[in-house]
């Protein structure tokens, strides 16, 4: 026979395959929705093991309701009507008073006065940039409240660097406004960035310098363990000092009275926020408060014994009252001095708030090594 | 964004939409933090008071006036009424010139009570700028009750003054002056006793009693100075009650740069100012004659007045205030009436202070001169 | 500067006249030392109130239209050492009148000099910045203080605005 291929069908061996090629196209029809079907249902089962597992769901209700988002959104409105209110006083006014029982329901009506308000873009604005921007800053401020322990158990994370985590979050809140006044396309603006850019050059060394006083006495860079530590006795009784720079400091590094050349309104209208409206004015200025709710609760937990206290109270109301007491400290000494000028911030935070944040740690350091009776009330080894 | 940021100098103008910039604006040129040339500029609030007093007539023309500064309206309207007694040769009865004296000094407190809360809101302290401004509210009282406005009063007339007083105001002005004293220590220390305050305040916009002569500063700028130059004292005025009590200059030396005013030599000086009013009026009260209130034929005598000219002067709380007045005969409104407001110069020196201060301190400059918009643009 | 012996103002009323005896100094009521000075010895005169004077206070410039394209322009300084008040007048003809300007002795005076340009039109030589002051710019070269000036609704259309509607003159309450 000649060479080549010749094609031959069986057609009928062929007319027979039909069903059975059929069926696998069934089949294989029917292994794909079988595979989304079960991957769907895999992802229901996840969810219910997850939310209705003890750990998860009880994570899930701490992020989001008690110590998480809702709480501390209601912490910062109610923090600005204690700060309005409080200024109001001091001022020899009432403060808000019209909506709600001695005005609590006056932020919310002024919130939905800015969100409604119409937002006003510059035409020399980057406008993505101006549009993310003030959204950025309002997480970069709330993110760090997962790390404080209003409770015993009832917190949302606790890692061994979360005094570090805290601070590496806080350190882009100036970035943020920098670049907000300089996107907004303004001279004001671009000179409130800088001015908030120099805040924070003077005022975030002494703050992290006096964080490590507790830090070393705990032990621990954990926020958590840091609270821990002070059963025995609160830290601020060993560390006055300390407890009086941090405070400073973190006045000057939230940028508010009398540390304001940011936002100073007589000298740069509102600083980096001045072409900011409606909304995104809400988000700045709710953050300013989150700063100043979120100083301190840091200082309640590293210096006031956090949720320790009267065993008849539960831990995270002892919290709750001692944070009230740091924030009306906050409010009366934001409110008692005339505004520093930019260079005398500087001044005044390298010159007096840097040697007495190092001297303490020295102290601090020698104490540990040199006293027993302090590494017996604080319950580390030597 | 312009490109012209990053340039070495930068123009920036303040106001005329900046939050403390209520009606002027002034072009600074900025070099990193330093202001190297400053431009100040008027007329946001011209409404050319010159040319609308000549159609006026001798008793409407103090209107007018007063509305220049509302803040001292009884020292303002009186440069008008001073010069327009002149002319017309009126005499003025002696309960009227108590009763304006008294209320003039009650005007330079409750103006100067305004300047301070302002000056402190500048300097960033909300709390001093409101607690003046209560106290503050017991002498508009005093004035409402008065003359039923609260500050336009339109008080002083062409003769005497409109409005007699009564128990009832006289009772409020007690309670204004009993409440100033009472409060007075107290700010007192919270203000100079701050360290945060000298901070910003010493050393700045500081210039020499000469150069303050030559600009024209008059009033606290140049008695922070040392120099007691006041009107008051040094060209009494019959119509007024001045010289019928003991009182002294106040002025303010510093220590540690005699001859020269910082901000807060002035910031001194306007406590020390209010302390002398309060001083004035406590001494005159008693002395209040019994008598008529205006002269009862200064109605007729300034409906139409002879062909002259005169000069009338005040020491008004920011300065020398002063009228010209040039009429014709039988002249039912004046031929020409100039006003020098003392804050005209003092706003104009900000061209010659401000150059080396840092940008921040401007408003600190500017708000220690005490410019009253309403004075420069008239 | 207390220590200064007060000079009164006829004294220095003399003082002047003797080295410029083309000014005219009248002492007046009320420590008013008035001079008429001539146009061209304005500058030599406030020189002389400036270098005698140690605490001269520059109180005012400014103009008087005495019509007929006649102007006078005031100059007022304060003494406080010789309670004296000197009031400088300069007699100027002309539509657009000139006068030395004095701004570089009493810096305090610039401003006074902008105004009385733009208000005026009298112009003031080697003025350093001589700009609208008050003004808008649509009344440049106007000069409202003037007594030509007219100040009726005319101005309306110059300006280019529309005039308001008249008021209604029957019925209503509206006067």
């Amino acid at each position: 026979m000649m060479g080549g291929v010749v094609l031959q069908i069986d057609f009928f061996a062929w007319l027979q395959g039909i069903p059975s090629w059929l069926y696998g196209v069934i089949q294989w029809i029917f292994g794909i929705v079988s595979g989304i079907f079960y991957w769907i249902w895999g992802i229901f089962t996840w969810i219910w093991a997850a939310v209705f597992d003890v750990a998860n769901f009880f994570f899930l209700i701490r992020a989001i309701l008690f110590p998480g988002l809702v709480f501390i959104l209601m912490t910062i409105i109610f923090a600005v009507w204690f700060t309005r209110k409080l200024w109001g006083r001091i001022q020899d006014r009432r403060g808000p008073f019209h909506l709600g029982k001695y005005g609590g329901l006056q932020l919310f009506a002024d919130a939905i006065k800015l969100v409604a308000k119409e937002t006003i873009i510059p035409d020399k604005a980057r406008r993505w940039m101006y549009r993310f921007l003030p959204s950025m800053l309002l997480l970069v401020v709330l993110i760090p409240f997962a790390f404080i322990p209003w409770d015993p158990i009832w917190f949302i994370a606790d890692l061994s660097v979360s005094l570090v985590l805290v601070f590496a979050f806080l350190t882009a809140v100036p970035v943020v406004a920098l670049l907000s006044g300089w996107i907004s396309g303004s001279k004001y603006t671009l000179i409130g960035g800088f001015r908030a850019a120099n805040n924070q050059f003077a005022s975030e060394i002494p703050l992290i310098i006096s964080t490590i006083g507790p830090a070393m006495l705990a032990g621990s860079l954990s926020v958590m363990a840091i609270t821990q530590a002070q059963s025995n006795i609160w830290f601020i009784f060993l560390l006055p000092i300390n407890v009086a720079t941090f405070l400073v400091a973190a006045i000057a590094s939230v940028g508010t009275f009398p540390f304001d050349a940011p936002v100073a309104d007589s000298e740069v209208i509102f600083g980096w926020r001045t072409e900011f409206s409606g909304i995104y004015f809400t988000l700045t200025y709710f953050a300013e408060f989150a700063e100043q709710a979120l100083y301190s609760a840091l200082i309640v937990a590293l210096f006031l014994g956090g949720f320790q206290g009267p065993a008849f109270l539960p831990g995270s109301v002892i919290f709750i009252i001692k944070f009230l007491i740091v924030f009306f400290f906050f409010v009366v000494v934001t409110s008692s001095f005339h505004r520093l000028r930019q260079d005398q911030i500087v001044y005044f935070c390298w010159k007096y708030l840097l040697p007495l944040s190092i001297l303490n740690v020295v102290l601090v350091m020698l104490g540990i090594a040199n006293i027993p009776a302090l590494q017996a009330i604080l319950g580390i080894g030597g | 964004m312009s490109p012209d940021i990053l340039d070495e100098t930068t123009e920036i103008w303040f106001g005329p939409q900046h939050v403390s910039a209520h009606g002027w604006a002034a072009k600074l040129t900025l070099v990193g933090d330093f202001v190297v040339e400053c431009d100040p500029n008027a007329g946001y609030f011209h409404r050319s008071a010159e040319k609308c007093l000549e159609f006026r007539n001798f008793r409407q023309g103090a209107l007018i006036m007063e509305r220049l500064c509302m803040l001292e309206a009884f020292l303002a309207e009186y440069p008008y009424v001073q010069a327009v007694e002149k002319i017309a040769g009126l005499e003025v009865p002696e309960r009227a010139k108590v009763m304006r004296t008294i209320m003039m000094e009650a005007s330079r407190i409750h103006s100067l009570q305004f300047w301070w809360g302002q000056f402190s809101a500048e300097l960033g302290l909300f709390a001093m700028l409101l607690w003046p401004w209560v106290d503050r509210e017991f002498f508009l009282d005093a004035f409402e009750e008065l003359s039923g406005s609260r500050h336009a009063v339109s008080y002083s007339t062409p003769g005497g003054v409109k409005y007699d007083f009564n128990d009832k105001v006289l009772e409020k002005l007690d309670i204004a002056i009993a409440r100033f004293e009472d409060r007075m220590p107290v700010m007192r220390d919270m203000l100079m006793g701050s360290p945060t305050f000298r901070a910003r305040t010493e050393g700045i916009g500081q210039y020499t009693l000469k150069q303050g002569l030559k600009f024209g500063l008059s009033g606290p700028p140049i008695k922070a100075c040392g120099l007691p130059m006041d009107l008051r004292k040094d060209a009494p005025d019959p119509n007024l009650a001045y010289d019928m009590i003991d009182w002294e200059v106040p002025v303010t030396e510093s220590e540690e740069h005699p001859g020269e005013s910082d901000a807060y030599d002035r910031m001194v000086q306007r406590f020390r100012e209010m302390e002398t009013s309060v001083e004035i009026i406590r001494k005159l009260l008693p002395l209040v004659p019994e008598g008529p209130i205006v002269d009862p034929k200064a109605r007729g005598k300034s409906n139409r007045l002879p062909e002259g000219e005169a000069y009338g002067r005040v020491e008004g709380t920011r300065g020398i205030s002063t009228l010209w007045l040039k009429t014709t005969e039988k002249a039912q409104t004046p031929y020409r009436a100039k006003i020098r407001g003392p804050c005209f110069n003092s706003y104009y020196s900000l061209k010659h202070l401000v150059p080396g201060a840092k940008f921040a301190d401007f408003i600190v400059v500017f708000g220690s001169l005490d410019p009253y918009p309403g004075w420069w643009d008239r | 500067m207390s220590e200064d012996t007060p000079i009164s103002g006829a004294t220095f009323g003399r003082q002047i006249v003797n080295k410029f005896p083309d000014v005219e100094c009248t002492p007046k009521e009320d420590g008013i030392l008035e001079c008429i000075v001539p146009a061209d010895k304005i500058r030599d005169v406030v020189g002389m109130i400036d270098e005698e004077i140690a605490d001269a206070f520059p109180e005012s410039v400014f103009g008087v239209d005495l019509q007929e394209d006649k102007f006078e322009v005031i100059y007022i300084f304060w003494s406080r050492t010789n309670r004296t008040q000197y009031h400088l007048r300069v007699s100027l003809e002309g539509s657009n009148p000139e006068v030395d300007t004095i701004s570089d002795i009493f810096p305090g005076m610039e401003w006074h000099e902008r105004e009385t340009w733009e208000m005026f039109g009298i112009n003031f030589k080697d003025h350093p910045d001589l700009r609208l002051l008050l003004l808008p710019e649509e009344l440049e070269g106007k000069y409202p203080l003037r007594k030509s000036f007219v100040t009726d609704r005319s101005r309306l259309k110059e300006a280019d605005r529309t005039p308001p509607k008249p008021k209604p003159t029957e019925g209503g309450a509206s006067e």
